[in-house]
């Protein structure tokens, strides 16, 4: 008899995917969450002002850096919502001097899924068939068909607002009503109609914030930064929606305060038996035994608890082939005109340029492609913070909206490659004596010439779309890992030799270990990830629990 | 004794009558020490430095009131470098208006206090026609950086603004 039916390593996006539908199932499911509990109640910090905070916004330079100067590279990282990000010095990593990753890490219940960016959007066969199209790396075992049924699932659960736009590269679910275009985005994406057709189309970004009340949660009220909680569960996290489904079934225990060390492995019957944990407060080593291990515990955290485990690894792959997205090449303009318009209220969301290059056409200088993300605005005081001039008429020029302006960031694929790697550090621990990772991460050309075409093809959009001063991105290509959608480290394969997991998440050499995270990916896509994590955990969830009433499992 | 430990003296025993035997100007600077070592919140700011930075903001905002802001952003957020360069360049302020009126900056008129400060805020201006980094250094560039971000980022600079309390929808295309 085990002590659980499921463990579930992880609360965050995917493990409390994993939660929901073990435990709505019948399975009696362990949640372990390496870090605090969350209560909305008391830990969201959204609607404070900024004069309630020290530093009024700027955060606490000299507590950053000190203990989270890699986790301050992100961009939702601020003096709110820092206290949902790990301490560098509890909990270190390495890489060669001259090749930062950033590895953001939360450890909180909720994980990631409190602080993430929000946006999803489907994969297509464009990206299911990409790596065997290209001869890169391995091919996925499944496709589209395969997924859109979770996709669907998902949706229907999390809420995702956004256009039907019936483009084959960005397939539509269930959508709840879009949100609005501000004036600047609406003329670009006429102007954009017009000069480009749906070759290039400007869609309002598809985002898990509810417009409408659903599922017992109330659509957003506008304040803005969803990244520090939000008490009206009005975006999905694990907290707002999925592990309140799970505890409602009475099956959930949710254990936090305890990270994983390894898996314990029954060599007799091929199987895990369970997991060894430290508690992260008193230290002390206890063990769970489960029939079914889930690791969601995010892409490098679960692989490096199969390599702490040494299991699952006879393809070598565990640790490899990391991916991110490429950014920060894009343009902004400006426009004249709507002089006597202004954008009421803080929309947690913007736009998107579902990926146009090599869909039906072939790029000359590289493969796959890039979405833009972006959006039109005014600026407003910050704008005039260096600005000349004293006194009352300073003042008021403060109170002034600067002329429209639009950017468009590129978001673009990432090639799997099995030199980009996380390995055990061989001496570095953790506050808690657990190996840590030394990762060596870095662009190919491939990404490196489209994050130059970025910054072209962006340029090409605002000027159909009639802006001037247009400036493209003068910054180089971002940080690998700072784009914050690492994956990759357990692929997903149709053979044993080449990958971690057959098709349904599962581990080639140990039938009771699923890992549903960012792992599995076995390509990168373009879109931000999280929706197809949620939707291969949800679907390799089903799998498990079908296979253990046919006690094939 | 020393006008600071006759400050602390006469704060310790109530002695004010002992205020008569000062001169008026002795005085003058005595209410401002009082007052300013009655502020247990001040660690960057002398006294009178912190009269200054209140004048000096009043003039680029008025109503600012973000000397307490200014104060803690100096102790606890600018390293150290920075808040030297900040204190070692504040005294200019009572240079400039001494060389123009022989008086210190707070006993200045706003007339002469706005010259003075347009005089350094050109200054920066023209730094920053070189070079944003250096224009940024300057001292007068943190003071009016702190002071427009304080009172941009305080309640009364928030309402004033529009910003506060937040709208609870979203219109991309509202009347101004």
């Amino acid at each position: 008899m085990t002590d659980f039916d499921a463990i579930v390593v992880g609360s965050g996006m995917t493990g409390g995917w994993a939660a929901k539908e073990l435990t709505e199932r019948g399975l009696r499911t362990l949640v372990l969450e390496a870090g605090r509990p969350i209560t909305p109640e008391r830990d969201y910090v959204e609607h404070k002002p900024p004069w309630e905070m020290p530093f009024r916004g700027l955060g606490d330079a000299r507590a950053v850096a000190a203990r989270q100067s890699t986790q301050s590279h992100s961009t939702s990282f601020d003096e709110w919502s820092h206290v949902f990000w790990t301490d560098d010095a509890d909990n270190p990593y390495s890489t060669p001097s001259d090749r930062p990753f950033h590895w953001f890490r939360a450890r909180q219940v909720g994980g990631k899924s409190i602080i993430w960016g929000r946006q999803v959007y489907r994969w297509s066969d464009l990206d299911f068939e990409a790596n065997v199209r290209d001869a890169v790396a391995v091919d996925w075992p499944i496709r589209y068909a395969d997924l859109a049924p979770w996709y669907d699932h998902v949706e229907r659960f999390i809420g995702v607002s956004g256009r039907a736009e019936g483009l084959a590269q960005l397939p539509d679910g269930p959508f709840l009503p879009p949100m609005q275009f501000n004036c600047v985005e609406q003329h670009v994406r006429d102007r954009m109609q017009v000069k480009f057709g749906r070759d290039r189309l400007l869609t309002i970004g598809r985002v898990a914030v509810l417009t409408a009340p659903h599922n017992g949660r109330a659509p957003c009220h506008y304040c803005g930064p969803c990244h520090r909680g939000c008490i009206t569960r009005s975006y999905f996290s694990s907290v707002n929606a999925t592990l309140p489904a799970a505890r409602a079934t009475g099956r959930l225990t949710l254990r936090p305060f305890s990270i994983v060390r390894s898996l314990i492995y029954d060599a007799a019957k091929g199987r895990v038996t369970g997991v060894r944990m430290i508690d992260a407060k008193t230290k002390t080593e206890r063990e769970y035994t489960a029939r079914v291990i889930f690791l969601c515990a995010s892409a490098l955290e679960s692989a490096r608890i199969l390599l702490n485990s040494g299991l699952a690894n006879s393809s070598g792959q565990v640790g490899r082939n990391l991916m991110d997205h490429i950014k920060w090449g894009g343009a902004n303009g400006q426009f004249e005109g709507w002089t006597d318009r202004r954008i009421i209220g803080n929309r947690p969301n913007g736009i998107y340029v579902p990926r146009f290059r090599n869909v039906t056409s072939r790029h000359p200088d590289f493969i796959r492609g890039y979405g833009f993300q972006g959006g039109a605005g005014r600026a407003g005081w910050q704008a005039a913070l260096r600005a000349p001039g004293i006194g009352p008429a300073f003042k008021a020029r403060l109170s002034q909206l600067g002329p429209w302006t639009m950017n468009f960031g590129g978001f673009g694929e990432m090639l799997p490659r099995e030199e980009n790697r996380a390995t055990l550090h061989p001496t570095l621990t953790d506050a808690w004596g657990i190996p840590t990772l030394h990762i060596e991460c870095r662009w190919s050309e491939n990404e490196l010439a489209m994050h130059r075409d970025m910054n072209v093809a962006a340029v090409e959009l605002l000027e159909a779309a009639g802006a001037n001063h247009i400036e493209p991105s003068s910054s180089g290509p971002s940080t690998p890992g700072n784009t914050n959608h690492e994956m990759g480290t357990a692929r997903m394969g149709r053979d044993p030799k080449t990958s971690v997991l057959n098709g349904w998440n599962q581990a080639w050499e140990v039938p009771n270990l699923f890992v549903t995270d960012g792992a599995a990916m076995t390509s990168s896509g373009c879109q931000n990830p999280s929706l197809t994590y949620m939707a291969l955990t949800a679907r390799a969830c089903d799998y498990a629990v079908a296979q253990m009433k046919r006690r094939e499992l | 004794m020393e006008r600071r430990e006759l400050v602390r003296w006469l704060v310790a025993t109530a002695g004010l009558h002992a205020l008569d035997a000062l001169a008026p100007t002795d005085l003058l600077a005595l209410g401002r020490e009082v007052h300013g070592s009655q502020d247990p919140a001040l660690r960057a700011l002398s006294p009178h430095a912190e009269r200054t930075v209140a004048a000096a903001a009043e003039r680029i905002i008025p109503g600012a009131d973000v000397t307490a802001f200014i104060d803690k952003m100096l102790a606890d957020w600018h390293t150290p470098a920075e808040r030297e360069r900040f204190l070692a360049g504040l005294p200019d302020l009572d240079t400039r208006c001494r060389t123009r009126v022989g008086r210190d900056f707070i006993d200045c008129t706003a007339a002469d206090q706005d010259a003075v400060l347009t005089t350094l805020d050109d200054e920066v201006t023209a730094l920053r026609a070189g070079s944003g980094s250096a224009a940024n250094r300057h001292w007068f560039a943190m003071l009016k950086y702190l002071t427009v971000y304080g009172w941009c980022t305080s309640e009364p600079g928030m309402r004033s603004l529009g910003l506060y309390p937040m709208a609870g929808r979203y219109d991309g295309c509202a009347p101004l």
